[in-house]
């Protein structure tokens, strides 16, 4: 198959690719529908069990760790649109999940959106990339660039994100970022002021902490290491069922 | 408005350690059952170690 494909003309490539596309299009996402508002009421429904004292807090922190680990994907299938595009019926929905989903995470879903749609647009950019800051040497480099960009004077990061919306003239969006981040510290210094500090630590703040660890490992170091290339077919790893299409195409394999 | 929020976003590092490390410290310190040493209460302990972790991250930018 490889071999028939090296010889195939772009646009057979292209209908070639368009095939495998569409059989993955038109079919509607139940399983990260469902996937985020379960994931979401299990983490909210943490906070009760805990602070009545009828879960310990030490079985909720994994639990909550998972539900910020797992809270990204159903909010970035609503950035791409994939639940209902606009003016369909459904379209509330995916909204709604867009903006429900990554409340653990602390991500607004506007903020969630933009910049990740300008990461696709100029996916490895140094420049124009918001998550060119993730890019990493090695597996260890990437957790711990991951923890350094959070840092209070960290360039990256966050930066990055107010940076890119700045850029894109979303002011408004960013204040949406601000208050958002706000909200979350201001609730977090009520319970640890109210009794409630390891609780807040450990189902909201280190959760928070190890679940964005995992997303910028897994969702945005991993597939674009070592990230020297800019391009479509170059700038990320990609599907197995587009295996030899892409290695047609020359495309960077290792990994997938 | 935006001149408050500016000021808390600069201050950030000394805000959480006296809104979060303080009450996360005592508390720790009084569940472990830890007994400190000069008389020290958990909030004492709380306040200093926001003050010196919470000063050291403000100056240098970073928590580690």
């Amino acid at each position: 198959m490889t071999d028939t494909l090296q010889n195939t003309s772009e646009p057979d490539l292209m209908r070639r690719e368009r095939e495998i596309a569409r059989r993955h299009i038109g079919k509607f996402p139940w399983l990260s529908v469902t996937w985020a508002f379960l994931n979401l009421a299990v983490w909210l429904s943490l906070w009760p069990l805990v602070l009545t004292g009828t879960l310990s807090v030490w079985i909720a922190f994994p639990i909550a760790t998972l539900n910020v680990m797992l809270c990204y994907l159903p909010s970035h299938e609503a950035q791409h649109d994939i639940i209902a595009r606009p003016g369909d019926r459904l379209r509330w929905l995916n909204e709604l999940v867009g903006h429900v989903s990554t409340i653990p995470l602390v991500l607004p879903y506007r903020v969630a959106r933009l910049t990740h749609l300008e990461h696709h647009k100029h996916t490895s950019d140094p420049d124009l990339d918001p998550d060119y800051g993730t890019h990493a040497s090695g597996p260890l480099d990437a957790i711990w660039n991951s923890i350094q960009k959070r840092q209070p004077g960290a360039e990256g990061g966050p930066n990055a994100y107010a940076a890119a919306l700045q850029r894109l003239g979303r002011e408004d969006v960013m204040l949406e970022a601000v208050l958002s981040t706000l909200t979350f510290f201001v609730i977090l210094f009520v319970l640890a002021w109210s009794g409630y500090a390891i609780e807040a630590a450990l189902l909201w703040w280190l959760p928070r902490h190890i679940g964005q660890t995992y997303i910028v490992y897994y969702l945005s170091w991993a597939p674009h290491h070592p990230a020297n290339e800019t391009g479509r077919y170059r700038d990320t790893r990609a599907f197995h069922e587009m295996r030899d299409v892409l290695e047609a195409r020359d495309c960077r394999l290792d990994g997938i | 408005m935006i001149f408050v929020i500016k000021t808390i976003f600069n201050f950030g590092a000394l805000v959480f350690a006296f809104g979060f490390i303080t009450p996360l410290t005592m508390q720790i310190i009084t569940r472990a059952g830890i007994d400190l040493p000069f008389s020290l209460t958990p909030l004492m302990a709380g306040l200093i170690l926001a003050a010196v972790w919470g000063g050291i991250a403000q100056y240098r930018g970073r928590w580690i």
